[in-house]
């Protein structure tokens, strides 16, 4: 069943009977996902080159793994900071199988003789093409609005001033990890829906914060559990990656995550039963340019999603920066997969630590630092 | 009947009462719902009331004074293919031209309420939307 499905079964039948006639409950999102990116094997020049600076359609790629292999990043930009135009956009135009121009320079050396190539490459030119994310698909997020006079350009979208609207991001009740709140059956190894291919998560998120704080029935109130996942560019799907822009701020990927998450037991039902309203978000005036934002309220993502909340007695509209439509649609196609037999359920090989917190990056010496 | 309208002027143009015209000429009812001058000339997107033959009279009468005339549908215009449903655009849109359903999730673009103030422009993620005027 979708998690959509499932909660509606629930609620007419109860956990119990849901433990017992459910398999797996097939959970989804579609959001901004910032720390992605793309691993690409170009294959070899003649005479060949080792590569210490790439571009990829004039976005800087990370060199410095041996000779061709590049990291693309999806927030990359060029040196124009051309928003409009970033790393997602590059991976997206692969992935429509469009040719990319590659440029790179070398210092050469005896073995990689060559210092400079100017040439196009494209999905089926290449060897590997890897998405390799280490941060998506966040375990809850937080709902951004602004106290200030002037309009904010943010991650979190435009926010409009003097409390003038409120953006929030994520799934909600169909989002993966918020369905499985202390990672019982999501682990590295998992298999899983990625930009419309089947992947892997490979490992915790960067930033993974499961001590993050939680309501009665455990599901965190703030970003806490991520995920890091892997997956093969080369069968992936425009319908389910998509090139994302940010004004002022910059590029992003709109990437599709599924998980399949197994009913082992009541106790996973009741993880899977959760709905919008028992999920609560916390609301940040980003208004205020720290790092340690104030907490203006907690509201549900129902109260998100019912249009309006209410901040300081004003009736503020809401957005949502994570498509819901979408990630019903991956949660859709993830449950045919499974019903035709084309996906399998992986267990977990290893858990997701339990003991990882969330540091600050300050300005220290080297002693403080050792 | 009602008709929104999109304006565009070069600065010959601007400087002809136009709105009083409308008003005192062709007895229509004129809502203001956006206007916007400079240096090359200026934009006005107007709701126009009364009857059909004199809305006939005031934008044939428009059209005679250089004035650029559009029916309001081409003001703004969403790329389907390219809209992936976020939302990002429900909350900062003034008139709520752009709405979600809860059922399905989708967002819906309901041209008749739109003025194309171009607020949504540059807030699209996947840059679905685009201003014509």
């Amino acid at each position: 069943m979708t998690a959509s499905e499932f909660k509606e079964f629930v609620r007419s039948h109860g956990t119990k009977k849901a433990a017992e006639e459910v398999d797996v409950v097939t959970t989804g999102t579609f959001g901004a996902m910032c720390s992605s990116g793309a691993y690409i094997n170009f294959g070899h020049s003649e005479p060949p080159i080792k590569m210490q600076k790439i571009w990829l359609d004039g976005v800087p790629a990370q060199a410095g793994l041996a000779a061709v292999d590049g990291y693309i990043g999806a927030t990359a930009l060029d040196e124009t900071n051309n928003m409009a135009h970033g790393g997602a956009h590059v991976i997206e135009a692969l992935v429509r199988g469009k040719a990319v121009r590659l440029r790179a320079t070398g210092y050469g050396t005896d073995c990689y003789p060559r210092k400079e190539i100017d040439t196009y490459i494209s999905l089926r030119t290449v060897n590997q093409a890897v998405l390799m994310n280490v941060r998506n698909s966040y375990q809850n997020y937080a709902a951004a609005t602004n106290s200030g006079p002037k309009t904010l350009y943010t991650y979190m979208g435009k926010l409009l001033p003097e409390f003038g609207n409120a953006t929030f991001s994520s799934a909600g009740e169909l989002s993966p990890l918020l369905n499985d709140p202390y990672y019982r059956t999501i682990g590295i190894g998992t298999r899983i829906f990625l930009g419309g291919a089947q992947g892997h998560v490979i490992w915790e998120g960067t930033q993974f914060n499961p001590g993050a704080p939680r309501t009665p029935n455990g599901v965190p109130k703030r970003p806490a559990g991520s995920l890091a996942v892997v997956g093969d560019l080369k069968q992936m799907s425009p319908e389910f990656l998509k090139g994302l822009t940010f004004t002022r701020y910059g590029s992003s990927l709109g990437l599709g995550i599924g998980v399949p998450i197994p009913i082992l037991d009541e106790e996973m039902a009741k993880c899977c039963a959760v709905t919008d309203r028992d999920i609560l978000a916390a609301v940040f005036d980003y208004g205020q340019p720290t790092r340690s934002r104030p907490v203006l309220k907690e509201v549900s993502y129902s109260e998100l999603r019912s249009g309006e909340i209410d901040i300081k007695g004003k009736r503020v509209p809401t957005s949502s920066l994570s498509s819901i439509f979408k990630a019903r649609q991956v949660s859709e196609v993830l449950k045919s997969w499974i019903l035709k037999g084309e996906f399998m359920i992986q267990e977990p090989v290893q858990s997701f630590p339990k003991d990882r917190s969330v540091k600050t990056l300050d300005v220290r010496t080297e002693r403080e630092a050792t | 009947m009602k008709t929104k309208v999109v304006l565009t002027f070069s600065p010959e143009a601007s400087n002809q009462p136009i709105t009083h015209n409308l008003i005192a000429k062709h007895s229509l009812m004129v809502n203001i719902l956006r206007a916007e001058i400079d240096e090359v000339g200026g934009k006005m997107v107007l709701e126009l009331s009364g009857k059909a033959d004199h809305i006939k009279g005031g934008i044939d009468y428009l059209k005679a004074s250089g004035v650029g005339v559009r029916p309001i549908k081409e003001g703004v215009r969403r790329d389907d293919d390219a809209c992936t449903h976020c939302g990002m655009c429900v909350s900062i849109c003034p008139t709520k031209a752009l709405t979600i359903d809860l059922k399905s999730g989708k967002v819906s673009f309901n041209e008749e309420k739109c003025v194309a103030c171009g607020v949504c422009i540059d807030a699209c993620p996947p840059r679905a939307m685009e201003i014509l005027i």
